[in-house]
């Protein structure tokens, strides 16, 4: 009988705790959330009182950003979100990497919010440059890093650098080599450019691919001759040549070296060098 | 010396009959089930989550270990005055500590050794589901990183004899290890940042500076051992940088021990 009647109580009490938590749960959900606003302690606050759990700590904080930005989405308030809290998501992020700097989800998840709709574009920058020089196996970051210097900050110069770190590393695909050339190339970067070419030749199996190289290489040799010669013949006469003969005239060069794609090189109205198969230096339009 | 072992295999024994032992499995089997859980949520980085989980999964259960199981079969001989059966025996304090010491390191190992096999389970699992999420994962790393849980456990245990040696209870042995432990795992990121206060922008008085350098050499560096992140990431670790910290684990241990030792010979018991 003593059984029976626990068994009893215990069911009550069983469902009564059910309803309770329905119904508590419900009235906290008006509640102010520490989620999307609250503080986050300094990183090296972590870094002390996480003790020998980082990586753990490092998880769940990224975890906490994403579920921030999973409900955001369910509540379609992402376009509308307070810059305060996308300053919160930034700084969760940031501590993440802090604790943890080879983790590369926090840096997924920050270049997939804050570039297009957070417009932090700096502060994804610093994250992937520092998730850059940590993974220094990983050509993902540097090539995002260098997306965002290209289209949103529209440093060319930038994004060029960041794209040959990417190329250098094992995994991208021969698109992304020729982009990094090309953007090199239209910020007057033929020295990099070859050193780059060069890198990736040394890196490279495949003998076709390898000539081709090694060609790309011979025609941005051409270009960095002229590109000097132009400057040598600023320093002496204070102004460009009109055309690549003037400078054979004034003794700068003694011929106008050969392209090997069979292009002709001349200079344009601003000085620059240009050649007339200068779209064979990018692959796939041959 | 060939009492030492007896002592070590009765305090083994004591140990795996400890209940508290059987909590600490529980806890461990619930954090490794929580790793298939939180590795899910991650995009790319999930043999990292994996490893990270069941690492410091034996980590924390270790901990636990060392700071209820170890302390308890200490103390308890002299909780309950049971040492005096012990001492009545001919065996020197000395031994009586040392034998006590092997015992609890090879629980700790033995432990170590368990929760491994669960978190290997737990890893190859996860990375059964999901092996395009394990580019640059290597068995390697994560045993090293076990193997220096064990050391670092062994070297926290070792501590918390020196200060049984003179604490009066048990409890005040446990808050001292508890301290050691914290500051011991946050020494190395604190003498850093005191030394370079400009880094996080902070100003450090030169006393202040003076205490936590005299603290780094007092303390073990209990940071040295912990390699998880680099396990978690496949990163290469240095056959010097294994060696110096196992000569360093080993040395700070028999100094630990020796000192308790000669503390414990001197103890007067009531």
């Amino acid at each position: 009988m003593q059984g029976r009647t626990t068994a009893f109580l215990l069911a009550v009490l069983f469902i009564l705790h059910v309803f309770m938590l329905g119904k508590a749960s419900i009235e906290k959900r008006p509640l102010p959330s520490d989620s999307g606003g609250g503080f986050v302690f300094p990183s090296p606050v972590l870094k002390i009182t996480s003790f020998e759990f980082k990586g753990i700590v490092s998880d769940l904080l990224f975890i906490k950003a994403l579920i921030f930005m999973g409900s955001t989405y369910e509540r379609k308030e992402e376009t509308l979100m307070k810059p305060e809290k996308w300053q919160w998501f930034a700084r969760v992020l940031a501590a993440s990497t802090d604790l943890d700097p080879y983790f590369v989800d926090p840096y997924l998840l920050a270049n997939a919010h804050m570039t297009w709709e957070g417009g932090m574009i700096r502060e994804t920058n610093t994250l992937l440059e520092k998730g850059t020089q940590y993974r220094d196996w990983d050509w993902m970051l540097p090539f995002f890093a260098g997306f965002n210097n290209f289209f949103f900050l529209h440093d060319n110069a930038k994004a060029a650098e960041l794209l040959m770190t990417a190329s250098q590393r094992p995994g991208p695909s021969e698109q992304l080599v020729s982009l990094a050339v090309k953007l090199a190339y239209k910020e007057k970067m033929t020295e990099n450019a070859i050193l780059f070419l060069e890198a990736i030749e040394k890196k490279t199996d495949d003998e076709r691919l390898k000539k081709e190289y090694e060609t790309r290489v011979r025609a941005l040799q051409a270009r960095l001759l002229l590109e000097r010669s132009v400057s040598a013949y600023k320093d002496k006469f204070k102004r460009s040549p009109d055309s690549l003969q003037r400078m054979i005239e004034k003794g700068i060069i003694k011929e106008i070296p050969r392209d090997p794609y069979g292009g002709k090189f001349s200079i344009a109205p601003d000085g620059q060098i240009i050649c007339s198969s200068d779209y064979l230096l990018m692959p796939g339009q041959r | 010396m060939s009492m030492l072992w007896p002592i070590a295999r009765i305090t083994f024994k004591e140990g795996t009959r400890n209940r508290s032992f059987y909590g600490i499995s529980l806890i461990a089997l619930i954090m490794m089930g929580a790793a298939f859980l939180i590795s899910g949520m991650v995009m790319r980085d999930v043999g990292k989550v994996a490893v990270d989980m069941a690492l410091s999964t034996v980590s924390f259960a270790g901990l636990l270990l060392v700071l209820f199981v170890g302390i308890d079969l200490m103390a308890k001989d002299l909780d309950k005055r049971t040492i005096y059966m012990v001492l009545a025996r001919p065996i020197s304090r000395q031994q009586y500590i040392v034998g006590k010491f092997v015992g609890i390191s090879l629980l700790i190992v033995v432990t170590v050794f368990l929760l491994s096999v669960f978190a290997a389970i737990s890893i190859s699992t996860i990375k059964w589901a999901n092996p395009d999420y394990f580019p640059r994962f290597s068995w390697g790393p994560v045993f090293v990183a076990e193997a220096f849980i064990a050391l670092s456990l062994s070297l926290l245990s070792a501590l918390s004899f020196l200060f049984a040696s003179f604490a009066s209870t048990s409890f005040i042995t446990l808050i001292l290890t508890i301290i050691s432990y914290i500051i011991g795992q946050s020494m190395s990121t604190v003498k850093t940042l005191v030394e370079n206060p400009q880094t996080a922008g902070i100003t450090v008085s030169p006393v202040t500076v003076k205490l936590v350098q005299v603290a780094y050499y007092l303390f073990p560096n209990l940071s040295l051992f912990d390699i998880k992140t680099q396990a978690a990431h496949g990163l290469a670790i240095p056959m010097t940088y294994i060696i110096w910290t196992l000569c360093y684990g080993i040395v700070y241990i028999c100094l630990v021990i020796v000192f308790a030792a000669f503390l414990f010979r001197k103890k007067e018991f009531p």
